[in-house]
């Protein structure tokens, strides 16, 4: 099974996701023509913040079986066969919002959308970039991801690297020999610093 | 934006955001007002990019935009081949050189009305302060013997302008500097050469393909700084003492209830004193008062903002309604007529939220047009003119205030500003010997400078205010500018009374002299007072100024000026702590050169601490350090 795998540990907040994700679903797939149509596109996945300022970037997981197929009257949402991707044809969605109850992870949003030609606003998800990965490319927020926050690839591969990184830890304690990068100590330092700023202007003197 | 009318729920956000309990109050109408002000800005931005935190994003040339993998991955390199140690050394590089020419430029239209006030060409203004007017002649080399006032103004004038683009590739008043410091400055290769060159020599810095060495371009950072510290930044401080006066202890009043409920509110916001000190002048026209009358109005109340309020404060007494993020807050409370703005930390949406209420806002100067303001040019030759139009324009704009929408916080705090450099000094019987026994026999244990801004990622006022407190308990004498200055004001510490509040052998000096335990020494130009304090204090106990027991900190800073600051005062010896982190987390090389390196070059460093207790714990090792390499 093929996913975009998070590691929120290595998401910093740059929402390059965010912006790769709305100009590949727009017409021109382009930067400087998408953010100039009408409707514009908008993004998929969602880069939230967190209290002390990490961030988590929250999607569609296309679950299996999902919620939000099970619920969905029309069968507007589908399980496209080739890549098990939980795809949706804009054209059959009502917009009654019951994927949107359904979801576990809430990151259905509703949008004007260049296939209806009209002004409804329909389930417009995640849908794993289906044409691109048709054309043999990774979804465009994975591309984006500089940091490896966002990684594509068979969700038991990438689930084996964190495995094989948790056993070598165990095993030679502050090993060298890991796969995912360790967090740099300049990068620890920042983040015990934003720790501290939002923990202080918590406090009420 | 938040849009809420649930009372209870303001209450606990305005907490949170502030800790004064009348910006509390004015946040809590703020809400209920539906006005966004940079709380709910800086909530929409998040979370804020991980790159641009760090430092690592360069967005200078057309191969970019930029930006390097912080988890030790590709991309390493940027397209031309930057480093992340060449990324943030350029961008702060970058940000220290906007900092140093916001306060330098600040310096420059301060001469240029000195010279044309020299020349009979000004409008309003005259030389106050002739003492100090003679005193830096002397330092310029400038005869005074048998020339009028004018005449010396005029050469003192030219002399600093002159050093802008000097070509004899020194600074005077950088002589005013202890001998062992000046000789760090020259052995380290960051003594500056003129006022504008370094500037402009840090932007060809940061273009590609020119330094690619980060340390080098940080002994440019620190070159800058001092041109501006003991450059651009004094040159301000002193010529508007010149014109305007050199500030001596005054009594007045702080925080939004200094607003008026049936007067004509000014705001005076910004930085540069030139116009604002005319339209001092303007309020006391008797036309213009019995207009007010006329107008339904009980006087003219003006009121300052930021450190062009700092510079009215100190000079006049004029009471200052808050720091940075007081400005939305003041509007607000729907009582102010006009806010006249000159420039620097004006947000650049606040005519969006003047328009909320009946509030006109007046911009000055040709260099910060702000959209939806009026735009009334200031000129030093009709300054005094163009004062009155915009008293007038605050006058006739009264009637239409809506008193149903007014609040203002019901009291004021006292205060006690106008400590400069002369007025300590004078304080202190003529000499700094008193202050100096009572650092060697530890009644005070040293001095802390609390500059800088205000941040809303930080508690508004949280930071400045809580370090202070906990350095006078510890009897470290605080010394302030800026916004920090404002905070203590509306906090009460800027009070002899609020001597209670330190430990004994402060408490019993801050008594015997009736002063208070915090002083506030002026705007963030000011600074340069500090500088000047220190190394009056070096000189007479013939050391540097990197071995007195002093410490620096911007406990909320936000802009590129506190940059520069915090590395002139770094470069100058005196240790800094930052509450929040600088955009240089991106390379470990430029967080060990700024935070362990440097002590080996100029005895002292930068550290960020954002919680202002550990900070001042920081502050008192090294003091403690610097007291013992002393022998005291």
């Amino acid at each position: 099974m093929k996913t975009v795998f998070v590691r929120p540990e290595l998401c910093i907040g740059c929402r390059h996701c965010e912006i790769a994700c709305a100009i590949e679903h727009s017409e021109s797939k382009t930067l400087f023509d998408a953010i100039l149509e009408e409707p514009v596109s908008k993004p998929r996945i969602f880069v939230e913040p967190v209290i002390d300022y990490l961030s988590f970037p929250n999607k569609c997981r296309h679950c299996d079986p999902a919620p939000c197929m099970q619920v969905c009257p029309t069968e507007a949402l589908f399980r496209d066969k080739e890549t098990g991707i939980v795809a949706i044809n804009y054209l059959r969605c009502i917009a009654c919002g019951m994927c949107a109850i359904a979801c576990p992870f809430g990151i259905i949003r509703f949008e004007k959308v260049k296939q209806t030609g009209n002004d409804r606003e329909v389930n417009a998800k995640c849908d794993n970039c289906i044409s691109r990965q048709k054309e043999g490319n990774i979804p465009a927020c994975a591309e984006a991801c500089k940091t490896g926050a966002l990684e594509f690839g068979d969700v038991n591969d990438l689930i084996r690297v964190s495995r094989k990184d948790f056993s070598m830890r165990i095993i030679k304690s502050q090993g060298t020999d890991v796969e995912v990068p360790k967090i740099p100590d300049n990068i620890r330092a920042f983040r015990a610093i934003m720790k501290a700023i939002a923990e202080t202007g918590e406090k009420v003197v | 934006m938040i849009t809420m009318y649930d009372t209870l729920k303001a209450k606990k956000i305005a907490e949170e955001r502030a800790l004064d309990p009348t910006d509390q109050e004015m946040i809590v109408k703020a809400i209920d007002d539906g006005i966004e002000t940079a709380w709910d800005r800086l909530a929409s931005q998040q979370p804020q990019c991980g790159f641009g935190q760090l430092g690592v994003c360069c967005n200078r040339c057309t191969m970019g935009p930029c930006r390097i993998e912080p988890f030790g991955k590709k991309p390493d390199r940027g397209v031309c081949g930057a480093t992340a140690d060449l990324i943030v050394a350029r961008n702060m590089l970058d940000d220290l050189a906007t900092g140093a020419a916001a306060h330098s430029d600040h310096g420059r239209e301060i001469l240029e009305v000195l010279l044309e006030t020299a020349e009979g060409k000004s409008q309003g203004y005259e030389i106050t302060d002739e003492e100090k007017l003679h005193l830096i002649a002397k330092e310029y080399g400038i005869t005074t013997e048998g020339r009028s006032k004018n005449e010396i103004a005029e050469g003192v004038a030219r002399g600093m302008l002159e050093e802008y683009g000097t070509l004899k590739n020194r600074i005077q008043l950088l002589e005013r500097a202890p001998e062992k410091t000046k000789k760090i400055w020259k052995d380290a290769g960051i003594w500056p050469r003129g006022v504008d060159r370094e500037i402009v020599e840090a932007m060809h810095r940061i273009h590609m393909g020119v330094g690619a060495d980060y340390l080098n371009i940080l002994l440019h950072a620190m070159r800058t700084s001092l041109s501006d510290g003991w450059g651009g930044s004094m040159m301000a401080t002193e010529c508007s003492d010149i014109l305007f006066g050199t500030p001596t202890p005054v009594e007045s009043w702080a925080n939004l209830a200094v607003l008026s409920k049936d007067m004509v509110n000014v705001v005076l916001h910004g930085h540069n004193p030139v116009l604002s000190e005319m339209i001092v002048k303007a309020a006391e026209d008797p036309e213009l008062k019995k207009l007010a009358e006329k107008n339904g109005a009980k006087g003219i109340n003006l009121v300052g903002m930021c450190c062009t309020g700092n510079e009215l404060l100190m000079r006049h007494g004029i009471p200052i309604a808050g720091n940075m993020l007081d400005q939305e807050l003041a509007i607000a409370t729907g009582s102010v007529e006009v806010m006249v703005i000159d420039y620097q930390c004006i947000f650049p949406s606040i005519t969006h939220t003047a328009g909320c209420y009946h509030t006109k806002v007046i911009s000055t100067s040709n260099k910060s047009k702000v959209q939806g303001a009026e735009y009334h040019e200031f000129q030093p030759r009709t300054g005094l003119e163009t004062a009155k139009k915009i008293i007038r324009i605050a006058i006739e704009n009264f009637p239409n205030r809506d008193q149903a929408r007014v609040r203002i916080p019901a009291k004021p705090m006292k205060l006690m500003a106008g400590f400069s450099e002369e007025a300590i000094r004078k304080a202190l019987g003529g000499t700094y010997k008193p202050l100096i026994d009572a650092i060697v026999a530890g009644k005070i244990k040293g001095a802390v400078g609390i500059v800088g801004c205000n941040n809303p990622k930080i508690k508004h006022d949280y930071g400045h205010i809580t370090l202070a407190r906990e350095l006078i308990k510890r009897n470290i004498l605080v010394v302030e500018t800026g916004c920090a200055a404002i905070a203590s004001g509306k906090a009460g510490l800027l009070l002899p009374e609020a001597a209670d509040q330190a430990g004994d052998g402060l408490k019993a000096v801050c008594n015997s002299l009736g002063i208070p335990p915090v002083l506030h020494m002026g705007s963030c130009v000011d600074c340069s007072r500090i500088l000047v304090l220190a190394a009056n204090i070096a000189k007479e106990l013939g050391v540097g100024i990197e071995d007195l027991p002093l410490g620096g900190a911007a406990p909320e800073w936000y802009s590129q000026k506190a940059v520069s600051i915090g590395t002139y005062f770094v470069s100058s010896g005196v240790y800094t702590v930052l509450g929040v982190p600088p955009k240089i987390f991106g390379s470990q090389n430029v967080i060990d050169l700024l935070t362990v390196k440097l002590k080996d070059v100029v005895n002292a460093t930068f550290a960020v601490e954002p919680d202002p207790v550990k900070a001042a714990d920081l502050l008192e090792a090294e003091i403690d350090r610097k007291r013992a390499a002393l022998g005291i």
